[in-house]
């Protein structure tokens, strides 16, 4: 075999990369706010308006956050779409809201609770709730227009016009979008649909709704609409990644759907396995020909995937895992949102080895530590487990310009000599990893203790020394590992990690005590003592994790963190700004 | 008897008589003399004493798990389509554990050759029932003797209309060979069951059981005829041996690259096509 030149090779030895930096987000104490939830049925089309709406109130200089809660069901049920439309960046969502537009007559009843004396309910008029006088409810003929232009599902269109004219928003910003989100022949009955609405909104111009200046944006802020799941997709094509084999489980299929979207553009296989079994084995297949490989799971997966988590450990094979949590044990909510596999993640598979775990908590992030995961995989040969849930997945939030170019690659293998061992003894910790084909050497990869060719022993020495082997990368890695990121330096911290970095952010904004200072954690395993001391020397530490016991809180405390409150949550939903921030209030009025 | 393909410095952990060496023997030999080169072949394996095949034999190896050697091959071929790949390992590795994989890698054909040493009794566990067991064989476990059928390898891979279906004899060496060599000769997924003595723990099926409960199939028999091979794969008494079936079609690599075959290792991908798409959003 020839040698052959590797692109962008690297080294153990050399520095680990750094990553792009992006815009700090502005304090938004002066951020004025619509709150807007729309409720209706599974397949009734709420992802289209949702996405609709988005586009096209950026267009208007808006700021958009937008995030879905629905039930397990295909069809029928009741769905929620929240969109929070501002002059600031919003990072999360909210409990009650402003407005509320039922769909069918199931909406209302399934978000009461949602809905304060305030809020302003907009229905069909045929909707049996209008006989309810307590209520803040307008009627609207939006069921009668979309059956004069022939399908009920106009009435979405119907209501994207209404908001339109409710914010005083361009309408013809707002047709454009129709070509890109309809299909030719249902065009103009959407146009149609939309100008009524419209037009209709101009019967409410007394609404007390809150004012939001227009153009907060310019067209030349670049800014992007994406979700969760696209951006860890992005990340991963940043990663090099060339190769995704999944069994689909929701909330993690985002990510599948999106790969396979781009392997059309790129050099990217993307297979459906038989279960989750082989899409981890497959990855380590692929891991070991000299891919970038990848999968995607949820929690009931990533289980099945643990004996495979145990041979990437001892072989030395990089990995790199995508876990979309949802609450568990067992099926649990498949739809829902949790942080409940933090300590899965940490003690899958059997036997004592090192993983990283990575948990982004926003758009940034997401691109970011998906590019690192396929980074640090290949740089210490062992499992990279990118940890994220239901609802940082599918919400849809604003990035700012992304510089891809910005973003190293790096190659770790090597061409082999003829005396070429695989798990070679060095002082950097981390034998260079040839792959079969590459260069004169023969690849010895084993799941058996073994020696340095990678032939199995049961010698003890070798045994030792095997096991040290690895034990050293870990300490390496923990050396390299990052820091939390730090906000503002208070008397006590507010800690999270993944996911609740925007609730908490936003929910501090709002306090607007200088005493409150956020600690968020992407790098939660191995975490580096040293990074902790900022916590050990903070008068007070709250935790807010979405699981009933506070899994990370107590890995803080086995590093000897004190941590003084808990908030936790497990009902299926993400923390929401505006509960967050009582509950938090309490906690932080009675101290001193 | 010194091979080239021998692997240098190893204490082989096989029992003294087992069909385990008849079959190192033989894939030594066809890789030499189908002259593949050992430093593009390489064997995965699972878990037993036949995956422990590729610590013998100077090829690259992945010994993975038990059950598991099929989806780490199957990827491993798509990322290097120039490699030749083989993956090894016992009948309960294979059928047992690895038993989905089997089927799902059937049928997404991947360019492998694929070996299964069936013994028909669990070897490295000491002497429980393997899924090729027969009826009534008893063991430590099995104490009234099997009672579930025993799986058949050549008629489930033939339902799944596998591209190559073969069994042999290790017994039989020479009819072994021959069919070995086709297998690695076709292109797509090639299933050879070799039937092997396990001496210690089957005294049923021992060598002598295998030569006289097995025949060649008949110089007449048509492998392109998926109906005649699946006749003759439930036979039993005696178990025909040799190609049961053959066809050739696009396989899981092929379909993947198209004509333009090039390791992963050698791929990035374009950062500037990457930011035009990034803006569509």
């Amino acid at each position: 075999m020839k040698n052959i030149n590797i692109p962008f090779q690297a080294s153990i030895k050399d520095p680990p990369v750094s990553l792009p930096k992006y815009k700090k987000q502005t304090a938004n104490s002066k951020a004025q706010t619509i709150n807007i939830l729309i409720g209706g049925a599974a397949g009734s089309g709420l992802n289209i308006l949702e996405n609709l709406l988005n586009k096209a109130f950026i267009l208007n200089g808006y700021f958009i956050f937008s995030t879905k809660e629905f039930m397990s069901r295909v069809r029928g049920g009741s769905n929620t779409v929240l969109l929070r439309i501002s002059n600031q960046p919003i990072q999360a969502p909210c409990w009650h809201v402003d407005l509320f537009v039922a769909l069918d007559k199931n909406a209302l009843p399934h978000v009461q609770e949602r809905l304060t004396e305030r809020t302003i309910i907009i229905a069909d008029e045929s909707d049996p709730v209008m006989e309810d006088k307590q209520k803040n409810i307008i009627p609207i003929p939006m069921l009668q227009t979309a059956k004069n232009l022939g399908d009920i599902r106009y009435a979405n269109s119907y209501v994207a016009g209404l908001l339109f004219g409710i914010l005083t928003a361009d309408l013809n910003i707002l047709l454009k979008s129709v070509i890109s989100s309809f299909s030719e022949d249902t065009q103009k009955e959407n146009e149609i649909s939309m100008q009524e609405g419209y037009t209709y909104s101009e019967r409410l111009k007394n609404l007390s709704l809150p004012l939001i200046p227009q153009n907060s944006l310019s067209p030349k802020d670049n800014f992007h609409l994406l979700d969760g799941s696209s951006a860890i997709g992005f990340g991963s094509l940043l990663g090099g990644c060339n190769m995704i084999t999944s069994y689909p489980m929701s909330p993690s299929t985002g990510v599948l759907n999106f790969m396979a979207s781009m392997s059309k553009k790129f050099t990217l296989l993307v297979e459906q396995s038989e279960d989750e079994i082989a899409a981890l084995n497959m990855v380590l297949g692929g891991w070991f020909g000299g891919a970038r490989a990848m999968t995607s799971t949820s929690g009931g997966g990533f289980a099945l995937m643990s004996e495979a988590i145990s041979l990437s450990g001892v072989s030395e094979t990089p990995a790199v895992i995508y876990l979309a949590q949802r609450p568990g044990p067992a099926t649990g909510m498949p739809t829902r949102t949790e942080q409940g596999d933090l300590n899965l993640a940490i003690h899958s598979g059997h036997g004592d080895f090192g993983r990283i775990i990575l948990a982004p908590g926003s758009l940034e992030e997401c691109l970011n530590y998906a590019y690192l995961a396929f980074e640090l995989a290949d740089r210490y040969q062992v499992p990279v487990i990118l940890l994220s849930d239901q609802y940082l997945a599918d919400s849809i939030n604003m990035i700012d310009n992304v510089d891809f170019t910005a973003y190293e690659q790096r190659r770790y293998i090597v061409n082999s000599d003829t005396n070429y061992k695989r798990y070679t003894l060095n002082e950097e910790g981390v034998s260079p990893r040839s792959v079969p084909g590459l260069g004169q050497g023969i690849v010895g990869s084993s799941s058996h203790e073994h020696d340095e060719r990678g032939q199995s022993t049961e010698d003890y020495k070798v045994r030792e020394i095997m096991v040290q082997k690895r034990a050293n990368k870990l300490k390496r890695m923990t050396s390299e590992a990052h820091a939390p990121e730090i906000q503002e330096k208070g008397s006590i911290a507010i800690i999270g990690w993944g996911s609740t970095k925007g609730a908490i952010f936003d929910t501090l904004q709002s306090l607007n005590d200088p005493r409150l200072f956020q600690v968020h954690f992407v790098w939660v395993h191995p975490l580096n003592p040293e990074h902790l001391e900022v916590l050990k020397q903070s008068k007070m530490n709250i935790i807010i994790e979405n699981n009933v016991s506070g899994q990370f809180a107590d890995i803080l405390k086995g590093h000897g963190v004190h941590i003084d409150y808990r908030i936790l949550q497990s009902n299926g939903f993400p923390f929401f700004t505006d509960l967050l921030q009582n509950e938090l209030g309490k906690i932080i009025k009675d101290i001193k | 008897m010194k091979h080239p393909l021998d692997r240098a410095d190893i204490d082989n952990a096989w029992c003294p008589g087992c069909g385990n060496f008849g079959i190192l023997k033989l894939l030594k030999e066809v890789l030499t003399e189908l002259e593949l080169d050992p430093k593009n072949t390489v064997i995965v394996s699972g878990i037993g004493q036949a995956s422990k095949t590729p610590y013998y034999i100077d090829t690259h190896m992945f010994s993975s798990l038990h059950g598991r050697a099929l989806p780490v091959a199957t990827t491993l071929k798509a990322s290097n389509p120039n490699l030749n790949v083989i993956a090894e390992g016992g009948d309960g590795d294979m059928y047992g554990e690895g038993g989905n994989h089997f089927i799902h890698t059937i049928r997404r054909n991947p360019n492998i050759v694929h070996i299964v040493h069936n013994n028909m009794v669990y070897g490295l566990t000491k002497g429980q029932a393997s899924p090729t067991s027969q009826k009534g064989f008893e063991t430590g476990v099995q104490v009234k003797g099997v009672t579930s059928e025993p799986f058949n390898p050549i008629s489930v891979a033939l339902a799944l209309k596998a591209g190559f279906v073969s069994r042999v004899n290790i017994g039989n060496y020479e009819h072994a060979k021959t069919v070995l060599k086709q297998a690695f000769l076709h292109k797509g997924y090639a299933l050879v069951d070799i039937f092997q003595p396990c001496v210690v723990f089957n005294k049923v099926n021992t060598r002598k059981w295998f030569n006289s409960n097995t025949h060649e199939l008949e110089n007449d028999h048509n492998s392109s005829n998926l109906s005649m091979a699946m006749q003759k794969a439930l036979e039993d008494n005696p178990i025909p041996i040799g190609i049961f079936y053959q066809s050739e079609s696009s396989t899981f690599e092929d379909n993947f690259y198209g004509d333009e075959k090039k390791a992963l290792f050698s791929v990035s991908h374009d950062f500037n096509k990457l930011q035009v798409l990034f803006e569509e959003y």
